[in-house]
């Protein structure tokens, strides 16, 4: 609205400028982050996405000869959690640590 | 040249991986309990490579201990997070919630807790810390005693236990 104003008062002036510079493409930028309640497992305090730190601290080789990697658990309430973490607490305690609910698997990471 | 093959061979057998998960967890723990100690308490490591096992000193400001200095020992186990510190009171003391051994009546210190108040892996250390710290303020509880002679005196005449807890803190627990 404003560039037509400023044509009509360029007109009548009969001196407009050259544009500066001309927009030719606009790109958007899209942010995303994995859909899980806590990422950060708070039973070891290390990203769910990353082997637990029980895991860390065997050797890589002992991870891959056993039943493959550290997988992450989702209870019912929408908790995550480091599977490893998670069913060596259910042992002492079969409760959701963060909120207290009975604990039962939702679904693990494959 | 004998004791680094020796070290080595110890380290091989796996004993060391264990120990590391509890005190990879203390290095941040320590820390982030250091940085958020309450102005009324103290910390001090007897061995400074040994984060598992510390003095606490606490100094209330208010309530019925007020003015005294009552030290307790936390001793962190190896099957830290999944079970508790274990808390020890090292200074005589006249308190519902702390027996005259020194055992701690602490919901949060406690594997199975009625209250869903017990033990829980996400607690930390300076969980445990604000909760012994609350024993002589806001948690003090004369109705879920540990020392229950203390107790069953306080129901019948409170104004009296009052007065021997603060005298029992003049006579033993001054700073």
């Amino acid at each position: 609205m404003s560039e037509d104003n400023d044509k009509t008062s360029y007109d009548s002036d009969s001196s407009k400028p050259d544009k500066m510079f001309t927009l030719k493409k606009w790109n958007s930028v899209a942010m995303w982050s994995w859909d899980v309640e806590c990422e950060i497992c708070a039973i070891c305090r290390v990203q769910v996405m990353d082997a637990c730190l029980r895991c860390q601290a065997e050797s890589k080789k002992d991870i891959q000869s056993k039943d493959g990697a550290c997988v992450v658990v989702w209870g019912e309430c929408n908790h995550s959690f480091h599977h490893c973490c998670m069913s060596l607490w259910v042992k002492q305690n079969n409760r959701c640590p963060l909120c207290q609910q009975e604990w039962s698997i939702q679904r693990l990471s494959s | 040249m004998i004791t680094l093959t020796r070290k080595k061979a110890n380290e091989s057998n796996g004993q060391s991986k264990r120990i590391s998960i509890r005190d990879k967890l203390l290095v941040k723990e320590v820390q982030e309990m250091e940085e958020n100690l309450p102005s009324t308490v103290k910390t001090s490591f007897p061995d400074s490579n040994n984060l598992s096992e510390f003095y606490l000193t606490v100094q209330p400001n208010e309530g019925l201990w007020k003015d005294g200095r009552f030290k307790f020992l936390i001793t962190i186990n190896e099957d830290y997070n999944m079970m508790p510190p274990k808390v020890k009171c090292l200074t005589k003391i006249l308190h519902p919630n702390i027996s005259a051994a020194g055992d701690v009546c602490l919901s949060l210190l406690r594997l199975n807790s009625i209250d869903g108040m017990g033990w829980m892996p996400t607690r930390r250390l300076k969980d445990v810390i604000f909760g012994i710290n609350s024993l002589f303020t806001d948690l003090c509880d004369f109705d879920d005693p540990l020392n229950i002679e203390l107790s069953e005196e306080y129901a019948a005449n409170s104004e009296k236990v009052k007065q021997r807890i603060r005298e029992h803190v003049l006579q033993n627990a001054m700073r």
